[in-house]
């Protein structure tokens, strides 16, 4: 049905000779065009690494990422990426900047999307990006990654420096960016709650490994927030967590056919499952990736 | 026009706010047949939520028969949904039941429970 | 059919003036260094100009008026007037400045051009933008390339001017004969090589440490390195010439490498330093003394044989450069 925007396989990649550090381990994911990824995991789970990878920066060690069908070296033109410390010359104006980006992107770059991005945000055109805040400036790197058209959007907490507004309006033009142009989305963040509602896949790493990966929806569906007596066997369920307070037992759960009586269920939140994921680095992976693309 | 207000925390999925909150608008006939719903891009613009859950509240909308997607011009109200004005007999009668619970002493709290635990026995297996 | 499609293609890409690209990307990121630059350009050009006319019309005015041009010795004309003194520091100025600009540039490649963009970031944001990691190095090679060969090549050019023109002046007083390092360099196509040099090592230093602090010692310290080596094997790339006399050390003019004495048999002996001493020589067999050296004549094969061992030495180092990015980047070139 969809065309694939990113698949990876048994994907790696090693930092240091000598003392070897896994940053991503056998990687295995398939993210379908259109699609708003959130990809989510403690510090040091591999996000950035994998953002690099995605973005052409890097190679990996084991294993192959490919990007709109491609290597990403080789789709470079079609992809966008802003880094985490928002790099951008410090010394040119905001204007200087988006003729940067016309530049360096001939024949894909759209003026009229960087400048509105810009305005939007009341910049000072001739201001130098050495004089701007943090949101400001961010608002200009992503100027430079939307005005390029791209049909992948790798962003690496690209909110982290922001107030609450800036947030809501930048999350919202991108968001519009994505509505209009079909756009596919990948930003980390450790911050759950900034991402719920704006992606609609999930990307869940844990120490370089996918721990939770498809469609946001269904991840969801497969879990349930389960509450009942601590004596109550929760066979032969997947417990994923699960806390006693007296005799009231609560559980994250991946349900294998219907609960027993006895259990009160709500759906989790998104919060609610990544949180819960994260305090239990033991418990089983899930990918509904192969799953949906079975059932299309 | 609609204007939605999507609340993240309230545990209902967002696509189904945007329903809900449609259908109340068509309810209180703040849309009527031939308006115009928002654009995708509109809707996450005011809200910067995934497009692709508003195509999907959309989507579920024009399954219910209630909106139309007109190719390259948007989607359109096909019909109201049918409301109790507000001096309909069953609004009277309900006035009246809520007096009543009043003098026998309910609070608030208390008609709110009983009133949703009749709706879900009268409409149990309706969709959620 | 062909001039339909030409004028679309003009049509379609708006062509405002001025570099375009990388190159307009470079000349903006990097403007003060152009600036700099531009403005050493001009004022070595402008101090050669002054030294080649009214400098050493001045020079040789105070050296007539003290009356040294006459050739009697005069104890007087030892020393340069205020006049000769403003035109040898001129010229030695301009000739140490273009001594001085491959370490420079070495500084400038290994911190701004490459180390510092790598430090923070905007190497890989140049990477994202439609822009292979390759073509970035090379376009990060080329224009500074290009920019620093041409003044380096015009200020030689005037300095070989001067250099050749004022041949009496600088005999009268005393400036630096043609193979002293900063002046042999100056005259020819060594003080572009050296520059060009510079960005090379530069480029690869930045490279390798990846921040702008590290890679700045690491280019200057290089460069001092291979180039001290060259500089030692600079009389060795040309054939010396030979002089030999029966009583003392032949007269020479031009790069002294080695003298002694010889024996019967031809062989070349330290000297023993007999001065005179005909019985001092008879015991320890000298025959003759020798001396080689490299006449002014030399002077072009010299140059051209050691600028061909710079860029050689450059083309290695930006091609390890290369190498390096690809490794690291993994992007196809």
């Amino acid at each position: 049905m969809t065309e694939t925007a990113m698949e990876a396989a048994a994907l790696g990649k090693t930092f240091g000779r000598r003392r070897r550090k896994d940053a991503l381990d056998g990687c295995a994911f398939r993210l379908p065009a259109g699609s708003v990824c959130a990809l989510v995991g403690p510090n040091g789970a591999g996000k950035s690494t994998l953002l690099s990878l995605a973005a052409g920066l890097q190679k990996p060690t084991d294993g192959t990422l490919t990007v709109l069908g491609h290597a990403p070296a080789a789709v470079r033109e079609r992809l966008a990426y802003v880094a985490q410390d928002k790099p951008l010359h410090p010394q040119l104006t905001v204007d200087d900047t988006l003729r940067y980006g016309r530049e360096l992107n001939p024949g894909r770059w759209d003026d009229r999307v960087a400048e509105r991005i810009v305005d939007e945000g009341d910049l000072d055109r001739d201001a130098r990006v050495r004089t701007l805040s943090g949101g400001q400036r961010t608002r200009v790197a992503l100027a430079l990654a939307l005005g390029k058209r791209p049909e992948l959007l790798l962003l690496d907490e690209p909110m982290a420096d922001l107030d609450p507004l800036a947030r809501h309006q930048l999350m919202a033009t991108l968001m519009a960016d994505a509505a209009e142009h079909g756009t596919t989305v990948v930003m980390s963040s450790h911050v759950v709650a900034e991402l719920d509602g704006a992606c609609d896949h999930l990307l869940l790493l844990g120490a370089g490994r996918v721990r939770l990966a498809g469609p946001l929806d269904d991840l969801l569906a497969a879990h349930r927030l389960v509450t009942g007596r601590a004596d109550t066997s929760l066979d032969p369920h997947t417990v994923i967590e699960s806390r006693t307070t007296g005799r009231q037992l609560t559980a994250l759960v991946r349900p294998e056919g219907p609960l027993g009586d006895g259990w009160q269920s709500t759906a989790p939140t998104l919060e609610e499952l990544v949180l819960a994921h994260l305090r239990a680095p033991q418990a089983p992976a899930l990918s509904l990736d192969d799953r949906r693309e079975a059932a299309v | 026009m609609v204007e939605y207000r999507i609340d993240r925390r309230s545990g209902v999925a967002t696509y189904v706010q945007i329903v809900q909150q449609t259908k109340q608008a068509l309810r209180l006939g703040l849309l009527e047949p031939g308006d115009k719903l928002p654009t995708a891009r509109e809707v996450v613009e005011a809200t910067a939520i995934n497009p692709n859950t508003v195509l999907k509240a959309y989507r579920e909308l024009e399954r219910e028969g209630l909106v139309e997607a007109r190719r390259g011009l948007g989607t359109f109200v096909r019909r109201g949904l049918n409301t109790a004005p507000a001096d309909s007999p069953l609004r009277a009668e309900l006035d009246a039941w809520a007096v009543r619970a009043r003098e026998a002493g309910l609070e608030r709290d208390d008609v709110d429970a009983l009133f949703i635990s009749v709706l879900d026995t009268h409409f149990k297996g309706d969709e959620s | 059919m062909t001039t339909a499609v030409s004028i679309e293609k003009t049509t379609a890409v708006p062509s405002p003036r001025g570099p375009r690209g990388l190159v307009w990307t470079l000349l903006r990121v990097h403007r003060s260094a152009l600036w700099f630059w531009g403005m050493a350009v001009v004022i070595g050009v402008g101090a050669l100009l002054w030294a080649y006319g009214p400098g050493a019309d001045a020079a040789w005015a105070e050296f007539r008026q003290m009356g040294c041009d006459s050739g009697r010795p005069g104890l007087g004309c030892d020393l340069a007037g205020p006049a000769g003194g403003r035109y040898d520091t001129v010229v030695t100025v301009a000739a140490g400045f273009l001594g001085l600009l491959p370490f420079l540039t070495a500084a400038w490649a290994g911190g701004a051009l490459i180390g510092r963009e790598l430090e923070d970031g905007t190497a890989q944001l140049a990477w994202t933008q439609s822009v292979t990691p390759a073509r970035w190095l090379a376009a990060k090679l080329a224009v500074p390339a290009a920019l620093l060969a041409s003044g380096t090549l015009l200020l030689t050019l005037l300095h070989r001017t001067v250099y050749s023109a004022d041949g009496s002046l600088r005999t009268a007083l005393g400036s630096p004969e043609w193979f002293r390092t900063n002046t042999f360099e100056a005259n020819g196509t060594l003080a572009t090589a050296y520059a060009l040099l510079g960005l090379a090592v530069g480029v690869l230093a930045g490279l390798l440490h990846r921040r702008a602090l590290p890679a700045l010692g690491t280019a200057v310290v290089g460069l001092a390195v291979v180039a001290s080596v060259i500089d030692s094997l600079r009389p060795h790339l040309w054939p010396v010439e030979t002089l030999v006399d029966k009583h003392e050390y032949p007269e020479y003019t031009g790069m002294v490498l080695g003298d002694g004495a010889l024996t019967s048999t031809g062989a070349r002996v330290p000297d023993p330093i007999c001065v005179d001493d005909a019985k001092c020589l008879a015991e320890h067999d000298i025959v003759g003394f020798y001396r080689d050296y490299h006449p002014s004549s030399h002077f072009w094969p010299l140059q051209l044989m050691e600028t061909a061992v710079v860029l050689a030495v450059a083309a290695v180092a930006v091609l390890i450069a290369f190498g390096l990015l690809k490794r690291r980047t993994g992007a196809a070139v």
